[in-house]
């Protein structure tokens, strides 16, 4: 009861963002909710698989550039196919997808670390291609990216509209897009996880031989979230490349991929809210920083000599959340607030166990 | 959970309606309006009645910090001395310094951050960070002084490219190699360059050139992440080339020339405006860089005979004292002073609206400054601003690690070449 | 011919040192079984101080110390990050490191600020020719250093006291326990000496042909990965292959590079990560890694 009203209370605000916010404040929400989407994905793969991906920052490569070449005008330089956008952006979605199963001869066979590494492949692989088939991803410079219109409605500045007063320009706009995508891929993935599947995902992560010995077709599992993982991937792409409305190639990196995995360790493993809440901390804490340098003890405006710059001590304490985060809160920030929130004890057993594997580190625990 | 649906609604149309009267955006969909001040001075974003407001959209964590500190803090002292005289239009020129750490996605939320209240950016470091504005910036009309020089970055009235492009610094290093290496036709070069803008425009150039001068063009392409030339340098020996051209970053020039001059590959070396650092000098790639390796830059290396960069060294060695002098403190420097004249005229127009600001800037036809070299032209923006291009050598003994080794010249080369269009 | 060799000796030479940062990925996830991906600030920190002190104490000196360095903060890491996370699986752990990286890096990074520091070695840019081939005098010291450290590990990790622990440990860690072995002990040590490795890579990283040591020398710790997971992650042997093919594929993709313009120009440094793909493929734990066995 309580929990609802808390949560229309949360929509409620989200919803009037755009009515009081600026175009910076709407942008950086804007990645966040990018973020939210890719970390929920990777949340489901290495958080509740226990399957270890750097290359999650490819699947929002391809999402993003699929999305620009389906629904481009084909030029005498750079290809495309002048798809209506919004069918565009489901193709965009599928093509991750199948890119994702395209690499399950390795997802399906490998494990642990020699999967992380492998996943390093792609983004390497990734971004030569991206670099150097420039007829379809125009090169270095990238490509514009088309405005999203669906059923007639742009999503873009022109036509101009106002609504209550506040001129609706295309970050307002795709504000609610987010939103909407936000909250279709949190239910998705809730149902994901509630149910069987996501059982058998558990099982597979906390024991892998079990799981086979119990019946769960644990290859099939594998490649199968290897591949929602990457369409979640290449949706968050395609939300990230209609926010920044240019692709580069440049930005898919490795740092990208280090990001998600760092957003799903601070939010907290294996849960559809700590991917939320690590992607927003690890979006909104460099753009926090620099915004507020003037104000802030030790933290010098950027081009003052002296002092830690915004952007390094963003790093650094990113870097010492996920430590931190680790060390001395399993569970993540999410495993906090259920801690907080538990109290006075209750008795309650959690539906998903919000805590990380519990796979030790002796190899031979029966 | 009627209750709750209820309550939702409830608050959501409470919220909408107090939204609409209590909001700063709630502008009824005018865009931002210009004034007329109380002095007669037309004013726009960025600009109030006692400040105008210049971002410095930087890099100074990321790999091109050297650059980014020296460029922003010339920057910053320029517009300090001109407040000190009194600033610009009875107003104080305010600086905002944004970090983007060479990161696409930071220097988009910088931009986004910090346009609202801008009036010009004298700095944007990056291709690849303006060109994905690009579209942005010339719909907002802020002027903006990009620290690239690639050709993708023409086209657009409120981006000024200073100087010349990488392309035409490499036609006028072709031409110098033929005409004082003892270059000719039938002869090899090769180039070594980065991928993306950078390098691909300074091939552009060489194709050309080479094109017209009757040479081959051995390419090797690298990425910023490669340190070690040796696998560049065999090839190059491999194919045989009399020189060589270098569009990298400073440290891959180096090792190239001294893996080059160690396996006895011995020839001339023209380097980029962007390949060189004088912090090279105190490395042990030093006796190669000064043997037979030149830059060829539109800017006038610090160390020339002229006043205004006299002035500049004693006050930048007294206001940063250690620092190195290297050619980020002269673009820098030379990017405020277009910024600072191009306020001035804007002010003598009466007009400080970003618009007015671009139109005042592209009134000058022939701006020099007192930074040597052949007038730019501001007035096109679909050519390089100059066609000429002095070439620099390395020298340990000068300030900023540079002289003069032969004095500006525009190639026929350069006034045949014609700058490809933009994408 | 001359130039197939000389890319040959080129990538030999430095496999050998991709090999010592291999090493070191191998060593600590022998003991601990944790993907170290702190191991380029490792790298990182070695040579920055190696290159900060030898203006003050000489060069070998300033190694001696860079090397010690680098083994304590390994030490330091294993013990107050590692050690004390205890409920996470390895996945989480390989994360873990990565937040470490980044305080690390971050931090060496602002120090180095713009830099390019020189490393004071005694080798400089000198070259010596071999018939046609020239090769530089910093690649063999570094190809004979790397031989020689790789050996003694392999010796000392069969025939000494603590190899015989490190490999009961890696083994089976209970029963190394009661038997005695003090596993915190043993995983330390490995973490130092990966640490140790990892500096001395870092300066011959950092010398002729590059021309210093600068904030982006720790990408080149990237180059190991794959010269970790190819040879198989849990084979010193297969450290030493895997460094190997990963110096020579580069060399030569990056030296015949005009003759495979079809593949895209920068092939260079994406062939050791395609190389990795299709071993991994054919060999899921690597040419000499050791295929999980399960027992239930």
């Amino acid at each position: 009861m309580y929990r609802c009203l808390a949560w229309t209370g949360v929509a409620a605000v989200l919803f009037l963002v755009p009515f009081y916010l600026d175009g910076f404040w709407l942008q950086t929400g804007l990645f966040a909710m990018s973020a939210a989407i890719g970390a929920i994905g990777i949340n489901l793969l290495t958080g509740a698989t226990g399957q270890l991906s750097m290359g999650h920052a490819f699947f929002l490569a391809v999402g993003a550039y699929a999305y620009v070449f389906f629904s481009a005008e084909p030029t005498a330089k750079l290809g495309g196919l002048g798809l209506p956008t919004g069918l565009a952006a489901v193709l965009a979605v599928v093509v991750a997808g199948v890119a994702g199963g395209l690499f399950s001869p390795i997802a399906g066979r490998l494990k642990g670390a020699y999967l992380g590494i492998a996943t390093f492949a792609l983004i390497f692989g990734g971004q030569h291609v991206l670099f150097n088939a420039e007829h379809l991803t125009g090169g270095f410079n990238g490509r514009a990216v088309p405005e999203l219109d669906l059923f007639g409605f742009s999503f873009g500045d022109t036509p101009a509209l106002v609504v209550l007063q506040v001129p609706f320009g295309t970050l307002e706009r795709l504000w609610f897009l987010g939103l909407a995508l936000v909250a279709l891929s949190i239910v998705f993935a809730q149902g994901v996880l509630k149910g069987r599947p996501g059982r058998a995902m558990n099982t597979i992560r906390d024991h892998e031989i079990a799981a086979g010995v119990m019946g769960v077709p644990v290859a099939r599992y594998r490649a199968g979230v290897f591949v929602l993982s990457s369409m979640y991937g290449g949706l968050a792409g395609v939300l990230l490349a209609l926010v920044f409305q240019r692709t580069v190639p440049e930005y898919f990196g490795v740092l990208l991929s280090l990001d998600y995995l760092a957003m799903i360790v601070i939010g907290g493993l294996g849960s559809v809210g700590g991917a939320v809440g690590g992607a927003l901390f690890v979006s909104l804490l460099p753009q926090l920083l620099t915004k507020y340098s003037d104000s802030i003890p030790l933290v010098a405006a950027p081009g003052t000599p002296g002092g830690v710059s915004p952007a390094e001590a963003a790093r650094i304490l990113y870097g010492a959340a996920v430590v931190t985060v680790v060390l001395f809160l399993p569970g993540g920030l999410l495993g906090l607030i259920r801690k907080i929130r538990l109290r006075p004890p209750r008795l309650r057993l959690p539906l998903s166990s919000p805590s990380p594997s519990p796979e030790t580190r002796s190899p031979h625990v029966p | 959970m009627s209750l709750d649906r209820k309550a939702a609604i409830v608050i959501a149309a409470l919220a909408l309606a107090a939204s609409a009267c209590a909001s700063d955006k709630a502008t009824g969909g005018a865009a931002p309006a210009t004034a007329t001040g109380g002095d007669g001075v037309k004013t726009g974003p960025g600009v109030t009645e006692t400040t105008i407001t210049l971002s410095l959209l930087t890099d100074l964590t990321g790999p091109y910090a050297s650059l980014g500190k020296s460029v922003t803090q010339a920057q910053q002292m320029y517009f300090e001395q001109l407040n000190a005289a009194g600033g610009v239009c009875g107003r104080t020129i305010e600086t905002v310094v944004r970090d983007h750490g060479y990161d696409v996605q930071k220097a988009m939320a910088a931009y986004a951050e910090v346009a609202p209240r801008t009036a010009a950016i004298p700095q944007f470091i990056g291709s690849p960070m303006v060109t994905a504005l690009k579209e942005k910036i010339t719909a907002d009309k802020i002027l903006t002084l990009p620290n690239a020089w690639a050709t993708s970055l023409l086209g657009s009235d409120a981006i000024q490219v200073t100087g010349t492009t990488y392309d035409v610094d490499m036609i006028n290093a072709v031409d110098f190699l033929t005409k004082e290496k003892g270059i000719k036709a039938g002869d090899r070069i090769g180039h070594l360059y980065f991928e993306g803008d950078y390098g691909e425009s300074a091939l552009n150039g060489s194709k050309f050139a080479a094109g017209k001068a009757g040479l081959e063009l051995v390419e090797q392409k690298i990425k910023a992440t490669d340190q070690d030339m040796t696998a560049q340098a065999t090839a190059f020996k491999k194919a045989g080339v009399n020189a060589i051209l270098v569009s990298v970053g400073p440290r891959q020039a180096a090792s190239l020339v001294g893996v080059a001059l160690a396996s006895g590959l011995d020839v001339p070396f023209v380097g980029s405006n962007s390949a060189y650092s004088p912090l090279l000098l105190d490395t042990p790639a030093a006796p190669a860089l000064l043997k037979d390796y030149y830059v060829a830059t539109a800017g006038a290396p610090i160390s020339a005979p002229l006043p205004v960069y006299q002035k500049l060294i004693t006050d930048y060695e007294a206001k940063f004292p250690g620092e190195p002098l290297d050619s980020g403190v002269a673009s820098g420097y030379t990017q405020a002073v277009i910024i600072g004249d191009a306020l001035k005229a804007a002010c003598a127009a009466k007009d400080l609206s970003r618009a007015g600001i671009i139109t005042a800037h592209r009134s000058q036809n022939a701006w020099e400054g007192g930074f040597g070299g052949t007038p730019m032209d501001f007035s096109v923006y679909d050519k390089p601003a100059s066609l000429s291009t002095y070439i620099v050598k390395p020298d340990k003994e000068a300030i900023g690690g540079a002289v003069i080794f032969k004095e500006h010249t525009i190639s026929d080369l350069a006034k045949e070449y014609q700058v490809p269009p933009p994408a | 011919m001359t130039t197939f060799v000389e890319l040959l000796v080129n990538g030999i030479s430095i496999g050998a040192v991709y090999a010592l940062i291999a090493l070191g990925f191998v060593i600590i996830f022998k003991a601990t079984e944790v993907v170290n991906f702190a191991h380029a600030s490792l790298l990182l920190a070695g040579g920055y101080l190696v290159a900060r002190l030898w203006p003050l104490v000489g060069f070998w000196a300033a190694l001696l110390i860079g090397v010690a360095a680098a083994a304590l903060v390994a030490a330091a890491i294993e013990f107050l990050v590692i050690r004390r996370a205890d409920v996470a699986s390895h996945s989480v752990l390989a994360i873990v490191t990565i937040g470490v990286d980044i305080v690390i890096t971050t931090e060496l990074t602002r120090q180095i600020g713009t830099d390019v520091l020189a490393m004071g070695d005694p080798w400089g840019s000198e070259v010596v020719r071999f018939g046609g081939v020239t090769l530089a005098e910093t690649r063999i010291v570094a190809l004979v250093t790397a031989a020689a450290l790789i050996t003694a590990f392999l010796l000392a990790f069969k025939y000494t006291g603590w190899g015989v622990a490190m490999r009961a440990a890696a083994e089976d860690a209970e029963t190394a326990a009661l038997m005695g072995v003090r596993l915190g002990r043993v995983s330390m040590s490995a973490w130092a000496v990966a640490g140790g490795l990892a500096a001395v890579a870092a300066l011959f990283l950092c010398v002729f042909p590059t021309p210093g040591l600068d904030r982006s020398t720790s990408l080149v710790a990237l180059k190991a990965f794959p010269a970790a997971i190819l040879g198989g992650l849990d084979s010193t042997t297969g450290a030493l292959v895997g460094g190997l093919v990963i110096g020579v594929t580069e060399s030569m993709m990056s030296g015949y590079q005009n003759d495979m313009v079809f593949l895209g120009r920068g092939i260079g440094d994406v062939a050791p990560f395609l190389v990795m793909l299709v071993i991994l493929l054919i060999r899921p734990a690597g040419l000499f890694g050791t295929k999980e066995l399960a027992r239930v």
